[in-house]
């Protein structure tokens, strides 16, 4: 047997590993796992701040505080994100309920219902993106195993999912996801629209423990439509935070306040 | 498959991913080097300061064009330009014990042509809502003071937004979503219960003033706030809604004013992915736009009481139907386009627009006829209704216009009955955190016996810019 033909009867053994190991755990358990690592198990309280940089340069920059809390009937997380900056957005809310959305402006001090795909403009598009459970509205297959690099080129072996829109709650259509063998921690996502268009290229990164876990605070975010757009998110002041159910009413929207 | 080949397929599948996991890491090229490195941690965790405020300043020069022919000759018209600088504040301070003291307000200095300055109509504040907020129990709110309480669904014409009337000054754009933003509150008293399956507000309004005076802009009053204008009349607002299947939530409306009832309903509804649809209607006994606006002038001293009767009008109340039926659609261009009829029965029917340019045209059109006739029209738009029965309301608005931070807006409002369209296009970019910039131009269409097409006003180009603090 040659050099070569052993070469590639590792990697025909290696393949087969992996295909026995996502055996033992269903793409479904591997996603649900990856959902625990980014959501604590108890309502929260989060400040993301975004900084976007236009061709390298950091142009504009906004902070949100999302109020996090799992729906008991539906397994999602719902979530209501209130700007802080920049200045001309201060005082603004949304309200996302699974297909329940809701955009409040203090200035006209007028609710508006959004559609999910209107969900996907502005900065609230990105104020989910650490409390979506995944599991919960798609459905995912194992394409396999790959070595991969995250935003600071540090290679993870990671679990390569295809993840499908599962019901009408789902943002995107389709989402490629890498998540870090052993750990569970998600190192990167692909999003992609209803028609296939590639949306958000994500990874996440600076793994630290915050509220009983490790859990990621940073994301990089590349706009694939125009490419130029990067968007650092930062995820900061993390806190449990008791959040009742009457917060998720649309009225409530002018009354959320932060202490 | 034979069995040889079967040993062979996990390498051929090895071999083909080899380049695609190559193509993953390409996109880290996509991130520039000043993003590589993660943000240092205290940083990021300092606690969340919420100012609780949006403060601006805003320098509009705005440019007017009138038509050299009217068929109905208006009054004197307005300024042929006009520059106007405000400062625009909106803050909220934690009294504690559940309470908030909420303040709304602008000042705005105001320089054109043919007005000396200062004068009264040049400096001008408009104080929008000044109350305290108060939690009384977990879900129940009580809130006092003067209040911008906003209702409805749709986007052009709200039929339950029963508080609108008379509450818009001078406004700088004819965007409903901007009108919405620069108005004054109502002196008024609500409690307010927020449950997990609905909520139910009730407002009262008490009339601190007697009816006044339809306002002019050579008639506006320099710092005050212009109660007359909101606080005529005892006023009463029952609102209720309710998840009743699913995440259909519906309100309804009784809303007492004087003498009138009316009742309300509205409802929006995401339909798919990217469709939402609403519908929002109002009803209740009342006389037409033309016998509430001539009676309204004569009582108000604004029309002399000999030229009451420019039109024929029928002096009965009806049970009356205003109805916004509509919706929005969301591209994945992030363009929203919304599509709205909008029906008034109290307004002008052909009838009445030809009664209208009739008396307005007529030999016999005396001046204060014609005031009389432009009165009613400007009785409409004060109180926020469209004067004409059947229109459509058309908008839309792109996000991220071919850059990011720019926003183009346009729409168009066009009566049914005749064709004439008012439309709009406006463009605002954020040059960054703290300034924008922006522009705006607006023109009306129509034949010269049309809605639109009689306005004097034929065209208005804005240039604006602001530093927000």
């Amino acid at each position: 047997m040659t050099r070569t033909a052993s070469a590639l009867a590792l990697a025909a053994l290696m393949l087969f590993a992996v295909a026995a190991s996502a055996a033992a755990q269903s793409a479904q358990e591997i996603i649900a796992a990856s959902d625990k690592v980014r959501n604590p198990g108890k309502p929260f309280r989060v400040t993301n701040t975004l900084t976007e940089y236009v061709s390298g340069s950091a142009r504009n920059s906004s902070t949100l505080v999302v109020y996090a809390k799992v729906d008991a009937a539906s397994g999602q997380f719902r979530d209501l994100v209130r700007y802080i900056e920049p200045a001309r957005d201060a005082g603004k809310m949304a309200l996302l309920d699974g297909t329940v959305l809701w955009f409040y402006d203090p200035a006209s001090k007028a609710s508006v219902r959004i559609s999910p795909q209107q969900r996907l403009i502005g900065q609230a598009s990105i104020g989910d993106v650490l409390t979506v459970n995944l599991a919960q509205d798609y459905t995912g297959t194992l394409i396999g195993a790959e070595s991969i690099q995250d935003s600071q080129r540090q290679a993870h072996d990671c679990w390569h999912l295809d993840m499908k829109a599962a019901n009408e709650h789902a943002t995107y259509n389709r989402v490629e996801y890498w998540i870090e063998k052993g750990t569970y921690y998600p190192i990167k996502g692909k999003f992609y629209s209803d028609s296939g268009r590639l949306l958000k290229i994500l990874y996440y990164r600076a793994f630290v423990e915050r509220l009983g876990g490790i859990r990621p605070t940073e994301a990089i975010i590349i706009d694939a439509v125009d490419s130029a757009l990067v968007t650092k998110l930062v995820f900061g002041d993390y806190q449990f935070q008791e959040i009742p159910e009457t917060w998720f009413q649309r009225d409530y929207l002018p009354r959320l306040r932060i202490e | 498959m034979t069995a040889r080949a079967a040993p062979i397929l996990p390498l051929l599948l090895a071999l083909t991913a080899a380049p695609a996991w190559a193509d993953e890491n390409k996109d880290l090229e996509l991130i520039p080097e000043s993003v590589r490195a993660p943000t240092e941690r205290p940083a990021a965790d300092e606690p969340t300061r919420d100012l609780r405020q949006r403060i601006y300043l805003e320098n509009a020069l705005t440019l007017d064009s009138f038509r050299t022919t009217v068929v109905a000759p208006p009054p004197p018209t307005g300024p042929d330009w006009q520059e106007r600088l405000f400062l625009d504040g909106r803050k909220e301070w934690l009294l504690g014990a559940g309470a908030t003291l909420g303040l709304s307000d602008r000042f705005n200095l105001q320089a054109e042509d043919r007005e000396n300055f200062p004068t009264r109509q040049t400096v001008r504040n408009e104080f929008r809502e000044g109350f305290v907020s108060w939690q009384t129990l977990p879900g129940d709110y009580l809130d006092a003071g003067r209040i911008n309480l906003k209702n409805g669904v749709a986007a052009g014409f709200n039929p339950t937004d029963f508080f609108k009337t008379r509450a818009v000054v001078e406004p700088l754009s004819a965007d409903p979503a901007i009108l919405r933003e620069d108005r004054l509150g109502t002196v008024m008293v609500t409690g307010q219960h927020i449950g997990e399956g609905g909520s139910a507000l009730v407002a009262f309004a008490p009339a601190l003033y007697s009816p006044s005076r339809v306002y002019t802009a050579t008639t506006l009053p320099s710092l005050n706030p212009m109660f007359d204008r909101t606080n005529a009349h005892d006023r009463f607002l029952l609102k209720g809604g309710a998840t009743i299947v699913g995440d259909l939530s519906p309100e309804l409306l009784v809303y007492h004013e004087g003498n009138r009832t009316e009742f309300g309903a509205n409802l929006a509804e995401s339909v798919g992915k990217s469709t939402i649809l609403y519908a929002e209607w109002a009803g209740g006994r009342r006389t037409s736009l033309i016998a509430d606006a001539l009676r309204y002038g004569v009582d108000t001293g604004t029309i002399p009481g000999n030229v009451p009767n420019v039109l024929p009008l029928d002096p009965r109340r009806h049970f009356q139907n205003d109805l916004s039926a509509g919706g929005s659609y969301t591209t994945e261009s992030k363009v929203v386009f919304n599509v709205e009829y909008q029906f008034h029965q109290a307004g002008f029917s052909l009838r009445d627009w030809h009664n209208w340019f009739a008396t307005g045209t007529s030999g016999l059109s005396t001046p204060p006829v014609r005031a009389a006739l432009w009165f009613i029209r400007g009785y409409a738009a004060e109180q926020q209704e469209p004067t004409t029965t059947h229109a459509a309301f058309f908008r839309a608005d792109w996000v991220d216009a071919f850059v990011p931070h720019l926003e183009l807006t346009a729409f168009a409002s066009v009566d049914l009955q005749d064709g004439s369209t008012l439309t709009q296009a406006t463009a605002d970019y954020a040059l960054s955190d703290t300034w924008s910039i922006g522009a705006l131009v607006a023109a009306t269409f129509g034949r010269g016996r049309s809605a639109q097409g009689s306005l004097p006003q034929s065209a208005t180009a804005i240039l604006k810019i602001a530093r927000y603090y």
